[in-house]
């Protein structure tokens, strides 16, 4: 039995059958509302639910080493945990109310919880370490994240893909049918960090109160120095090997304002919140298209839609600032990627009367110049102007392959 | 020959090889009281009294300078609704004018109607449709489609929603036929030169042809010229912009390609797209964005542009089972595309196709070169000048901005606009106003009593 499942225990008996009735009445709300958040994609709502975790919270700011907006709601929650351990997971965390009727009914089905290491702290340790060097590993392991998540389901367009991006957290309440309370007591960082930082919390007042001074080791602080140590450490060396100059060139086509690869593949939480918020539906998880651990990020296609010079929602809805909040006035100046011509394909090489990828640019960076030697006119891109939001490929009447395709910078 | 001939001998010689040549055509109409031997087997004789060309007003030099002095110029015609230019938004405002009941007299440069349809060669009708497919194209424009569907051979691939493609032999001819038919006063090989301007009001234009310098008076004038050259004759404010100067070609014998031989090797570029002539294809030809109001550049260019489709089909001659393809003609008029744009009462803009609006004073709706957008409607006042009164525009000199040019300028559209021009100016004849005081709903009526759509 872990420490929170003891506690809660007492808790119970002090405190009486009212007391636990006002508390699920407490938790349900809690859900309620957080799904009402996440469902509100399109007016920037639904970043602030993922936005509550302190864990996600510490975890980009030592990553991104920007101070978002977004990180100071986490704030009253990381002090709450300080003065009452798992207080955030008894009262708040709408992930925890679905788990706990998970394990009710793995319970009921005879299942007994996990005899196992914290992984939890393991996960915390490994993800802050990572994040030192820019790479968040495990951060899209955050409760709150997973449960936006699952609001993928809510979106508009692509069920399949949509099905495929709750899979993590599907598993995560899966664990807790087969072994009842597994993810809130043993892998759940969010909980693994409420643990730590109230232990944390504890040895500092004893330190105050006594006015000793800190020693590693005492009180049963050595392990856990230890572990810290480790994981930061272990964290750390993974994140390095991630970074080493391996071909991080075939990066896809990104929402505008996101950080750099492989930066984004440690920092994106795969909740989904940007696929939802796009007006014109371009955002969408990565299937595996581009390797295990681009899993789930949001990759852009211009099928049937471009990035709107008007719009910022994905980068309004972004709780982990993998996507970095933008202004009408700095889109224009962000560059998801360049247009490429296919003179073999161009209408223009057949000296057709065309001009619709100039027409519908934006920021009007493409002109038609004539070649002397083709005696035809090549569009020319301005790679000052251009912002890569794939208005030409839209417009380009050719099929079944466009003639202008934005295709990323680095390619 | 051996030795030089003189005047009568070579005279003769002609007549005995004419009388040989078509015998039976020389002895059924035999020219009466005409030495036969004298004849050269056709008729000639001097016109009485020089009216034509009085050389009263000759240019002269003074102090170095060329002066043209003041003359008077003779009245060729007088009309309601005077349209300059043939085109397809000239053919189809002179049309309207003419059925809305106005007086109407038609102007062409050239010899024929039709335009750059039919003289430039750009066979291909593309812009009368949006997305969806549907077509947006009706009216008199629609009409003539209607008219050479029923000719065999005049046009091809008119189905909904795909762009057809018309024999510009057949469009001069079916134009031709509608304008006679609509009993409109025509004049070709006039090309008009100047406007006559009284205050702030068009009374007509000048015109320069064979016959010299003359005058047309008229209520309202339609500048249908495409450059804009009678608004800006009169003083309305324009923008010249430059755009790309091409010219269209045909070639033939893609019929009798040796197919095995042209298939196994590479493929020619620049094949152009097939027309209804069996095995012609017409090669549209961009070329460079220049001034195409300057006349150097467009000398420059007609040369230019001749020698690379000369080269270029001999080029695609060389290619293995390319050997008789030839180049059957090149297109007698430069495929100028955007010269002189009108300053107009509103404009046409690219931000209110995307927004689809809704002008109250719509008086047509515009289509795209491939169905890729939505419907875009063209306001009156784009055909309005700001100051100048009793003219307006129609065509692809319309008040545009740079991002509608492009449509604006294609040959659907260019009917549309005709069309709304025409009606305004008969109304504006008929009302006794200016063209920018017509009664919009009475106008939008008549549009629609003749089949215009207008959204």
């Amino acid at each position: 039995m872990s420490n929170s499942a003891e506690s809660s225990e007492r808790y119970g008996a002090m405190q009486g059958e009212d007391r636990h009735l006002i508390r699920w009445l407490v938790r349900g709300v809690c859900l309620i509302v957080s799904a009402i958040l996440v469902l509100s994609a399109a007016n920037g709502w639904s970043a602030v639910v993922p936005a509550l975790s302190p864990f996600l919270a510490a975890a980009s700011l030592l990553a991104t080493g920007t101070v978002h907006a977004l990180i100071w709601v986490a704030l009253p929650v990381a002090c709450m945990v300080l003065l009452r351990p798992r207080w955030f997971c008894r009262w708040i965390c709408p992930l925890g109310l679905c788990a706990d009727g998970v394990s009710y009914l793995g319970r009921r089905w005879g299942r007994r919880p996990m005899k196992s290491t914290q992984l939890g702290q393991w996960i915390v340790w490994l993800t802050l370490g990572g994040a030192c060097l820019g790479l968040p590993l495990l951060l899209w392991l955050d409760p709150l994240a997973l449960f936006t998540s699952l609001f993928r389901l809510a979106g508009p367009r692509s069920a399949s893909a949509a099905w495929i991006g709750i899979i993590p957290v599907s598993i995560a309440l899966l664990l807790n049918l087969v072994w009842p309370q597994a993810w809130c007591g043993r892998i759940c960082p969010l909980g693994a960090l409420q643990n730590l930082l109230s232990r944390l919390a504890k040895c500092l007042l004893r330190i105050v109160r006594r006015g000793d001074s800190f020693r590693p080791g005492s009180d049963g602080t050595g392990p856990l120095a230890r572990r810290a140590v480790l994981g930061v450490m272990a964290g750390a060396a993974s994140a390095w090997v991630v970074r080493s100059p391996r071909a991080w060139a075939a990066h896809p086509l990104r929402p505008p304002g996101a950080l750099e690869e492989p930066e984004l593949l440690g920092v994106c939480v795969r909740c989904g919140n940007c696929v939802r918020a796009c007006p014109t539906a371009i955002i969408e998880p990565d299937l595996g298209g581009h390797g295990l651990a681009s899993l789930l990020t949001p990759v852009l296609h211009f099928q049937d839609g471009y990035c709107r010079e008007d719009c910022t929602a994905c980068t309004r809805v972004c709780p982990s600032g993998a996507l970095s909040r933008l202004s009408v006035r700095e889109k224009p100046h962000m560059r998801i990627g360049l247009p490429r011509v296919d003179m073999n394909v161009c209408l223009l090489a057949e000296d057709r009367e065309c001009a619709e990828c100039s027409r519908w640019c934006p920021y009007g960076a493409i002109r038609y110049v004539f070649s002397e030697i083709e005696y035809t006119l090549i569009p020319w891109i301005d790679p000052e102007k251009c912002t890569g939001c794939g208005a030409c490929e839209v417009a380009c009447p050719t099929s079944p392959k466009k003639a202008i395709v934005v295709v990323p910078h680095s390619v | 020959m051996g030795k030089p001939m003189n005047r009568r001998e070579c005279l003769r010689a002609l007549g005995v090889s004419g009388l040989a040549g078509g015998l039976g055509l020389a002895l059924s109409r035999p020219a009466p009281g005409q030495d036969v031997g004298e004849s050269s087997g056709f008729q000639s004789s001097v016109i009485a009294g020089n009216k034509v060309r009085q050389n009263a007003g000759h240019a002269i030099l003074v102090d170095g300078k060329v002066i043209q002095p003041r003359r008077e110029l003779p009245i060729l015609h007088r009309t309601d609704v005077l349209v300059v230019g043939g085109g397809p938004a000239g053919v189809v405002a002179a049309i309207a004018a003419k059925r809305a009941g106005a007086d109407v007299t038609l102007v062409e440069r050239y010899g024929h109607f039709g335009g750059l349809w039919s003289g430039g060669l750009v066979l291909l009708v593309i812009g009368h449709i949006v997305k969806g497919g549907k077509q947006v194209c009706q009216g008199i424009g629609e009409e003539i489609m209607r008219r050479l569907d029923k000719i065999d051979g005049a046009i091809i691939d008119r189905r909904p929603g795909v762009n057809p493609t018309a024999d510009a032999e057949a469009v001069k001819y079916v134009m031709l036929e509608m304008v006679e038919e609509a009993g409109i006063d025509v004049f070709l090989h006039c090309w008009g030169v100047d406007a006559i301007v009284d205050g702030n009001a068009v009374r007509g234009a000048v015109f320069e042809s064979k016959s010299g310098r003359q005058a047309i008076l008229a209520e309202v004038a339609v500048d249908a010229t495409g450059d804009g050259d009678l608004f800006a004759a009169a003083g309305a404010g324009f923008e010249h912009r430059s755009h790309n100067v091409g010219l269209v070609s045909r070639i033939g014998n893609l019929d009798r390609l040796d197919k095995a031989r042209a298939q196994a090797g590479p493929k020619p570029r620049r094949l152009g797209l097939h027309t209804p002539v069996a095995g012609v294809n017409w090669v549209n030809l961009t070329g460079p964005e220049v001034d195409g109001l300057d006349v150097r550049t467009l000398t420059r260019m007609e040369m230019n542009h001749r020698k690379f489709i000369w080269r270029n089909i001999q080029n695609t001659r060389k290619m293995p089972g390319y050997e008789q393809v030839y180049l059957v003609e090149t297109a007698p008029q430069l495929g100028v595309r955007i010269t002189r744009v009108l300053n107009g009462l509103s404009r046409v803009r690219l931000s209110d196709l995307k927004a689809a609006t809704r002008f109250a004073d719509v008086v047509g709706v515009g289509g795209s070169s491939n169905g890729t957008h939505g419907e875009w409607q063209i306001p009156y006042g784009a055909l309005v000048p700001t100051k100048v009164d009793n003219i307006l525009a129609a065509g692809r000199c319309i008040s545009t901005d740079m991002g509608m040019a492009d449509l604006v300028r294609l040959i659907p559209n260019c009917f549309v606009t005709g069309h709304a021009a025409g009606v305004a100016a008969a109304l504006a004849v008929q009302d006794g106003c200016c063209p920018r005081d017509v009664d919009v709903p009475r106008m939008q009526k008549i549009l629609k009593q003749q089949e215009a759509y207008l959204g």
